[in-house]
């Protein structure tokens, strides 16, 4: 099994099953197809998406190809614990996101951006900071798609990483283009479905075929103390602390889960989230088992190369339909997740940058269908591109990560906090990428004095993660005693310990100082203070025919002139 | 050890399996809805 190679497709093979992919998904979006889309269905459907397509929606983008792999590495790399460090805290960025995403959509109802929000509340400069930082995370998540298809293409079959980049990011902007967010929500259930349906026979099946159960017991022999304890410090603090750290970054940073939030019926976002959550949360750490049992079985990743591990052990112990059901998993949740930020690129382009910024109140629905389409186009080249050549985009990733890490609070108290003013949002955000990069650079020696310094800024940092994450669930009172109580934790145990730790220091670092900045210059002014009741005035549907029939059940719609005259 | 291992190997996609039959199940709903209301599903 060490030596084996992976099993091999032919060409045709390859291609049959790429086409019977894409052609079957485009298929599919004929049937939701109008002749004249309007531009506010292409952004967020009719804002009453029910809980099963809702649901599905949001579990399929949120797993996308690198799930798999990252689990399966985890599982592999810290043992009985790994899949769960991974696929656990990607469920609850689903989770937590939804106590905050139930009062964006209550202040905007008609929203299609987490942009126009706070463009209401606070103008441009705010406005475009979160649209930077979601269109730079999309066309990485695009990439990283693109790239996953390319390298799976490339180790099953004889064609090139190039071809299978190509024929993944055409696949999916041609489904996409015409009807976008309503295409994509549609095709999510369907890829959902399959993706489901072969991870339920998947993971059974290698776990029976490699021996069940007692061999699995029988391999614990091979694993470190570390890797046999379910609690393991190793696999808490690399593994599952960095991502806990990411848990409300994510979910604020990512413009498709906003989509999804304006896009669900109202009434609906609890259980689409509790549900995505658990749904995400089972498949990834499933097949983040696969990792576990090659483990135990003491088998080596096929050139070193961790991305192998799955394909390697279905290919070692399932016949070939299985792998062929493999690659139908991968593309299925690769194309899902690629659809999505099309549809999340496009959104933005549309309302932040064009109906916000460029037309100042006169959108024109048919010039922003078109500005969207074009986006699409222009994001799916870039991709390719940026794919193909396998740039290295890990500068890139630790500038959004850290991005994502300084809006958390601005944004969040932004929609809760009628103090927050947009000088204080946008000087908080810069002053704490500026620290971010002189910890996690190291530009400034971590030691003595100035380590203190971050330290103390981190611990910060902590308690506002805990703090906010106990306020979206339970309410002020705990969020502020949660928040507290983490901050003392962690000056009592983070200081002269956290910058041997530079990643989370750094991160942690972005959050408190944000928080920090905002905090003092919202309290140092004098300005007015903001009415909430603004927002829902100011934040609009684009598209007349679409305007009034959006309006919830029970609530009187909207007159068109005053949500066009929103658009300011 | 050996009955612990293997559920906790094999309640993933137990779980999995449950969303699965939510999930199709709510969206039927969802359609039947959608055509008594004469709207469209998305």
């Amino acid at each position: 099994m060490n030596s084996a190679s992976l099993h091999q497709f032919s060409t045709l093979t390859v291609i049959l099953l790429m086409l019977a992919f894409y052609g079957g998904t485009y298929l599919l979006t004929l049937g939701i197809r109008k002749k004249k889309e309007d531009a506010d269905a292409f952004m967020v459907s009719n804002h009453r998406i029910g809980f099963g397509i809702g649901a599905a929606s949001m579990t399929a983008t949120w797993i996308w190809a690198a799930s798999f792999y990252a689990a399966a590495t985890s599982g592999y790399t810290y043992g009985v614990s790994g899949p769960i460090h991974y696929g656990l805290w990607g469920a609850l960025m689903i989770l937590f996101i939804y106590p905050f995403g139930r009062r964006f959509r209550k202040l905007a109802p008609n929203a299609h951006t987490l942009g126009e929000l706070i463009h209401a509340r606070h103008g441009s400069s705010s406005q475009l900071i979160l649209a930077l930082s979601n269109v730079l995370g999309s066309v990485i998540s695009l990439m990283v798609n693109f790239t996953a298809a390319g390298a799976l293409v490339s180790v099953l079959s004889p064609l090139s990483f190039q071809a299978g980049v190509i024929i993944a990011g055409v696949g999916v902007l041609l489904y996409t283009l015409w009807s976008g967010f309503r295409a994509s929500v549609m095709t999510d259930f369907a890829q959902l479905v399959a993706l489901m349906a072969i991870a339920v026979v998947i993971i059974p099946a290698v776990f029976f075929a490699m021996g069940g159960p007692s061999e699995l017991v029988a391999g614990l022999d091979n694993l470190t103390v570390e890797q046999a304890d379910f609690f393991s410090m190793d696999a808490i603090l690399h593994q599952g602390a960095p991502f806990f750290v990411a848990v409300l970054a994510y979910a604020i940073g990512n413009q498709t889960i906003s989509q999804r939030l304006f896009a669900v019926n109202e009434e609906h976002i609890k259980p689409t989230f509790l549900t995505a959550t658990v749904g995400y949360g089972a498949i990834v750490i499933g097949l983040g088992m696969i990792g576990l049992m090659a483990l135990t079985l003491g088998i080596e990743p096929l050139n070193g190369d961790m991305n192998n591990l799955i394909p390697q052990m279905v290919s070692g112990y399932l016949p070939p339909v299985f792998i062929a059901l493999f690659f139908i998993l991968v593309i299925g949740s690769l194309s899902s997740t690629a659809d999505s930020d099309l549809s999340a690129l496009s959104a933005i382009m549309m309302a932040d940058v064009y109906g916000k910024n460029l037309a100042r109140g006169k959108a024109n629905p048919q010039r922003m269908l078109l500005v969207g389409r074009l986006t699409m186009i222009v994001a799916t080249a870039v991709g390719i591109v940026f794919a193909s050549f396998s740039l290295d985009i890990l500068v890139m990733l630790v500038f959004v990560g850290a991005l994502w890490g300084a809006i958390v609070f601005p944004v969040i108290a932004s929609c809760f906090w009628d103090r927050i003013t947009n000088a204080a949002f946008t000087t908080s955000v810069l002053v704490a990428m500026v620290m971010f990069c002189l910890a996690r650079f190291e530009w400034l020696p971590l030691d003595g004095a100035t380590g203190l310094l971050f330290e103390l800024l981190a611990s910060i940092g902590g308690g506002v993660i805990i703090g906010l994450m106990a306020f979206g669930f339970l309410g002020r009172a705990m969020g502020f005693l949660a928040g507290g109580l983490a901050l003392l934790a962690m000056l009592v145990f983070a200081t002269g310990f956290l910058r041997e730790y530079t990643v989370l220091l750094a991160s942690l670092t972005a959050y408190g100082t944000s928080t920090l900045v905002c905090v003092v210059m919202s309290l140092a002014s004098r300005q007015e203070r903001f009415d909430f009741a603004t927002i829902g005035e100011r934040v609009g549907d684009y598209d007349q025919a679409h305007a009034e029939p959006a309006a919830a059940p029970g609530q009187a719609a909207a007159p068109t002139s005053a949500t066009l005259a929103g658009q300011r | 050890m050996t009955l612990l291992y293997g559920f906790y190997v094999l309640v993933w996609p137990a779980l999995t399996l449950g969303v699965l039959v939510l999930i199709c199940r709510a969206v039927l709903r969802d359609r039947r809805a959608a055509k008594r209301e004469h709207r469209e599903l998305v």
